[in-house]
Parts: C-alpha cells; sequence; structure tokens
C-alpha cells in the first residue's frame, strides 16, 4: 500500500487489495490519521468491483473524515462505469503517475509505518464497521428495499375478504391466478421515498412496556412455538420452521429465521428486533410480510458482524431498519 | 369430472417421495391441469421448500382441519405455475392432528376443483400413513433398488392391498445407476419389479441435480436439459393416460461407449 502525500491532493494505492471489505477497513485507517482532513484523494484500485453503493459508501466514508473523493482510477471496467454513473471523475494511470512524480518530492510514508499502524491479526474485528458499511449499502439496502417491495402487506380481515371474494365469485382456478399475477409490487423509487413519521408515545408504548418480559436463553429450533403474554427476549437463533407470538415486542439476540409475530393482540407499536433478521415472515398486530423470494439462501452465513435491524409498522406496512437508522 | 386423488408413498424415508410429490405435480400442472399438492408430514414438512414456497405460508392442512380458517385460504398458488397449489403441513403439530377421515372430507371437497390431488405421504406405516392413503384412488410406491427400501416397498403395498380405498398402485423406482447395474453391484429396474411384482410408472436416474433443485425450491422437470427431470415428465404423461416409452437412462461414460451405443442403435434401426 502506497500514499502520496501533496499540498492537498492524495494518491492512495489500493490496487493490490481484491477484497472490498479490506480496501475500506485499510481506507480508514489511513484516513483516520489526523494529517488527512480536509483534502482531496485520489483513489487508485484493482481489479475490485464495486458497484454503486459500495462506491456511495466509499465516498461517503472519505467524506465523513472532511475530505473528498475526487477521482478514482481502476482497472474495472464495472467500477469505471459505476464511477461514470455516479460523477466520480476517472484517471488514467499515466496520469496519475505524472501526479505522483509531482508528488514525490514531498515526504513519503514508507509501507512499513502504515503496516505497523494496522495490525495484521486485528484487520477482522477492526474491520466489522466498515464492513458493515459496505454490506449495507452494498446488499442490506437492496434486501430492505425488496423485503418492502416483496411484502404484500394486508390486514388479515382483507387478505380474508380477497380470497372470499375470489372463491365465493364461483370464478375458475384460473381467475384466482390470475388475482395473483396482477399483483404488482410497488416500485423501488417509491420505497425510497418512505416518510418516516415522528414517533410519537402513545399508551400502546406503555403498554408495551409494562408487560412481563420473557426471558429465553436457547436455541429455537424448528417445529418449537413460543406464545407469550408479553415482550420475549431470546438468546440464541430462531431456526426455520419456528414461531414466536408475543403480545409485546420480541428481541432476538441472534439470527431470526423461523416466523415472528409480535402485537399478536392487536399492539400495531410491537416491534421485532434481531441481530440478523432473515424471518421467513414477520408479523406485526393484523400486518404481516414475508421474505423476498431472491432471498432464498439456503444458511445464514455466520459471521462477527451484524447489522441489528428492527422492524415496526409505518402506514400499515411492515418495515424494516437497521438499528442506527 | 372429479379429480384423481393420487397418494406418493414408500414406506421407507429418503427414497425421494416429496421430490417425487413436487416434480410430478409440477408436470401436470405444466401440462395445463389443474393440480394440488397435499402435504400429510405434518411435524416434518418439506414439500414447501422444494417448491421455494415456504415464505408464502400462513395457513395450513391443521388450521383447516381445526377450523381456524377456509380450505381454499390455506391453498398456496406456486410462483411460476398458475395451475400448481399447495396444501402445506403444519410444521409445529404431529401426525396426530389429522385424522384420516378427516383428510378424507378435505380431499372430497378438493376433487371438485382440481383434476389432480397429489398428496404427499409421510414415512412409516403409522398413523400418518393411514391417513394419508385415506382419501386416495390411486398410489406411486417410490422406491430405490436398495433391498431395505424394496423391503419396506413390499410392506407397504401389503398394505395398500389391504386398503380399501386404493383401486390401483404402481412402482416408481427412483435413483437408478445404471452404471452400478451393469457392474451388478446394483438391483436392476428389472429385478425391483420381479420381487415386488408390480408394474412400474417410471424410472428415475440418479441425478445431482435434485439436490441444486432442492436447495433452490425449484423443482426439477423446470430443467429441461435434466435426464430426471425428463423422466419424472415422462411419469407424468403416464399418469394422464398418454402411453410413453420408458427413456433410456444409460448414459455413456466414456468416448468408447458412446460410440458402441451409437453403432447398436444402428443396428437396432436396420433391423427394424
Amino acid at each position: 500500500m502506497e500514499e502520496i502525500y501533496a499540498e492537498s491532493t492524495y494518491l492512495l494505492d489500493l490496487s493490490n487489495i481484491e477484497y472490498i471489505p479490506e480496501i475500506i477497513y485499510k481506507l480508514s485507517s489511513v484516513l483516520e490519521n489526523d494529517d488527512i482532513k480536509n483534502k482531496q484523494i485520489c483513489l487508485k484500485l484493482g481489479n475490485v468491483i464495486l458497484n454503486e453503493a459500495q462506491l456511495l459508501s466509499i465516498k461517503s466514508l472519505i467524506s465523513g473524515f472532511d475530505s473528498s473523493l475526487v477521482s478514482l482510477e481502476t482497472k474495472s471496467e464495472i467500477t469505471k462505469q459505476t464511477a461514470a454513473s455516479l460523477g466520480i471523475k476517472i484517471t488514467d494511470s499515466e496520469q496519475n503517475e505524472q501526479i505522483i512524480q509531482k508528488t514525490e518530492t514531498s515526504d513519503i510514508r514508507t509501507d512499513e509505518q502504515v503496516q505497523s499502524e494496522i495490525p495484521s491479526e486485528n484487520v477482522k474485528t477492526a474491520v466489522s464497521l466498515e464492513v458493515d458499511a459496505a454490506r449495507g449499502s452494498g446488499t442490506d439496502l437492496d434486501d430492505i428495499s425488496s423485503i418492502n417491495k416483496e411484502s404484500t402487506v394486508k390486514t388479515t380481515e382483507d387478505l380474508q375478504d380477497e380470497l372470499d371474494v375470489i372463491f365465493n365469485s364461483n370464478s375458475s382456478i384460473s381467475n384466482i391466478f390470475q388475482a395473483e399475477t396482477n399483483e404488482k409490487y410497488a416500485p423501488r423509487e417509491e420505497l425510497t421515498d418512505i416518510v418516516v413519521p415522528k414517533e410519537e408515545y402513545t399508551k400502546e408504548d406503555i403498554e408495551i412496556e409494562t408487560f412481563p418480559t420473557k426471558y429465553i436463553k436457547q436455541t429455537i429450533r424448528s417445529g418449537q412455538v413460543i406464545n407469550y403474554e408479553g415482550n420475549i427476549i431470546i438468546i440464541g437463533d430462531c431456526h426455520p420452521g419456528s414461531e414466536i407470538n408475543a403480545s409485546g415486542d420480541i428481541t432476538v439476540w441472534g439470527v431470526l429465521s423461523g416466523i415472528a409475530h409480535a402485537g399478536s393482540a392487536g399492539n400495531e407499536k410491537a416491534r421485532v428486533r434481531a441481530l440478523k433478521m432473515n424471518a421467513i415472515q414477520l408479523r406485526i398486530a393484523n400486518c404481516y410480510s414475508r421474505r423476498p423470494d431472491s432471498l432464498n439462501s439456503i444458511f445464514v452465513e455466520k459471521t462477527d458482524s451484524f447489522t441489528p435491524e428492527e422492524a415496526r409498522i409505518i402506514n400499515g406496512e411492515i418495515v424494516v431498519f437497521k438499528i442506527n437508522d | 369430472m372429479a379429480g384423481k386423488v393420487i397418494v406418493i408413498t414408500s414406506g421407507k424415508g429418503g427414497v425421494g417421495k416429496t421430490t417425487t410429490s413436487a416434480n410430478i405435480g409440477t408436470a401436470l400442472a405444466q401440462n395445463g391441469h389443474s393440480v394440488v399438492l397435499v402435504d400429510t408430514d405434518i411435524g416434518l414438512r418439506n414439500l414447501d421448500l422444494l417448491l421455494g414456497l415456504e415464505n408464502r405460508i400462513v395457513y395450513t392442512l391443521v388450521d383447516v382441519v381445526e377450523e381456524r380458517c377456509k380450505l381454499k385460504q390455506a391453498l398456496v398458488r406456486d410462483k411460476k405455475n398458475q395451475n400448481l397449489c399447495l396444501l402445506a403441513a403444519a410444521q409445529t403439530r404431529d401426525k396426530s392432528s389429522v385424522s384420516a377421515e378427516q383428510l378424507k372430507k378435505i380431499t372430497e371437497k378438493l376433487k371438485k376443483e382440481f383434476d389432480y390431488i397429489i398428496v404427499d405421504c409421510p414415512a412409516g406405516i403409522e398413523q400418518g400413513f393411514q391417513t394419508a392413503i385415506a382419501g386416495a384412488s390411486e398410489a406411486i410406491v417410490v422406491t430405490t433398488p436398495e433391498m431395505s427400501a424394496v423391503r419396506d416397498a413390499d410392506r407397504i403395498i401389503g398394505l395398500l392391498d389391504a386398503a380399501e380405498g386404493i383401486e390401483s398402485y404402481k412402482l416408481l423406482i427412483n435413483r437408478v445407476r445404471p452404471n452400478m447395474i451393469k457392474s451388478n453391484d446394483m438391483m436392476s429396474v428389472e429385478d425391483v419389479e420381479n420381487i415386488l411384482s408390480c408394474k412400474k410408472i417410471g424410472v428415475i436416474p440418479e441425478d445431482t441435480g435434485i439436490i441444486t433443485s432442492t436447495n433452490r425450491g425449484e423443482p426439477i422437470v423446470n430443467n429441461e436439459k435434466s435426464l430426471a427431470g425428463r423422466a419424472y415428465i415422462n411419469v407424468a404423461k403416464r399418469i394422464d393416460g398418454e402411453d410413453v416409452p420408458f427413456l433410456d437412462i444409460d448414459e455413456p461414460q466414456n468416448f468408447v461407449e458412446k460410440i458402441k451405443k451409437l453403432i447398436s442403435g444402428l443396428k437396432k434401426q436396420g433391423k427394424e
């Protein structure tokens, strides 16, 4: 890794790194030095392919340190295209070499110095936050929006009415199927415009707070059902096929992959929280949403880094937030 | 016309009942029939996974039986195939939740709406099996060319003979490996037929694609390149009454064998 100091521009050479979280980690560890502030940064990348969201997160990471990303050099055509679409200047290697030549005279930090600052053993643990930043915008955000996109949220009554209409109208089966296929999901653009209303503290919130809380310290496996009048806290994973019903909140300190029904008695302020939200179905009060088909993964990769998420009802729909949103 | 109720059973577990149900159901639906798949493996349901419908299940067979919802509310439509429906089993209950009479009532209702009702039977010969076969008029006994599976299939055929409603049953031989048969390491399809003295309705070759298709939640009949997929499509056609010749599952392994097979095929044609 190589970084060259100029008056106000930096060339950061990360071309030998091919792993996105590592790039972000190295980048942030360099930026953390107080010297690099209010500077323009030229980033040199190798064959790494970055999508729009990942590049944006890198950009915001840099701007978070009061610096700005002015140009990008990359070997990957895809990254070039995304950079172009985001309006980031793309430089050729020759041009950068000129910059290097220009800045060669100024003090150059050696690799060793940088290395000593980044003990490689710590890379994995320290990387967590940045990985989340990258993943969060790369995959999780997509996931969240796709959950919204696919979640056909209806109250159970509506659902029943609709089904009744479909079946009682003496229609043949083909009509029923027609109804399903005509069901269009909200396009993604609309979702980015979700207005999160300012939360009001209502008596329903107080109700949840006064509920008793059940504390369960075990893995909930397929076929197991937990019903409780109150809040449930589970220390452990909830496997697919399990079911948790609570009249208050459900908090899972682990991966939630089964079905969770919070506010089962009708409290719409109830929430579902999990370190990793992978629930097949989420139900809150009378709303229901299902996991998008695109997320049909066989298992959840267990990593040290999680993005805790929380599901709650907003305007009659279940929305999954990252906990820090 | 009232629909046909076909139960897919085997006795032994892991021989491919659920895979067979999912694939035959999908293939029949693709042929334009309206099909409903009924999972009776309560507590160990898998059929929804194979069809990739796990996230859509709200009500189950047990909810219908216990009258928490209407039958039609519990039917989950397939993502791709508009003719296919699934009636899932409850995961959080056990086999005693549904009795034979109750399932029979449900299949009677379904008969009015669908051309084919495919019942996926649980492993074993206990109550779950008795329940599953209650409403069925036809049965497909799935077995593999292994002694243990064939023994269990024999036991099942005996029970099917004694059962009242079952009018006919056919044998489906799954996971056949032609190369092992050639080297006399596996029973041949004819051997299995002879031991069980039962007509076969299909022979499905071993296919690694089954594993990927199960994991993805997409039946293998959607993959036209797969030999097992084509074999299942043929089984569906035979159920439908078509006379389809059995697929040549003997895939030549190396170049020399391929040439040999080609020549023998040409000779056959010449004689005809």
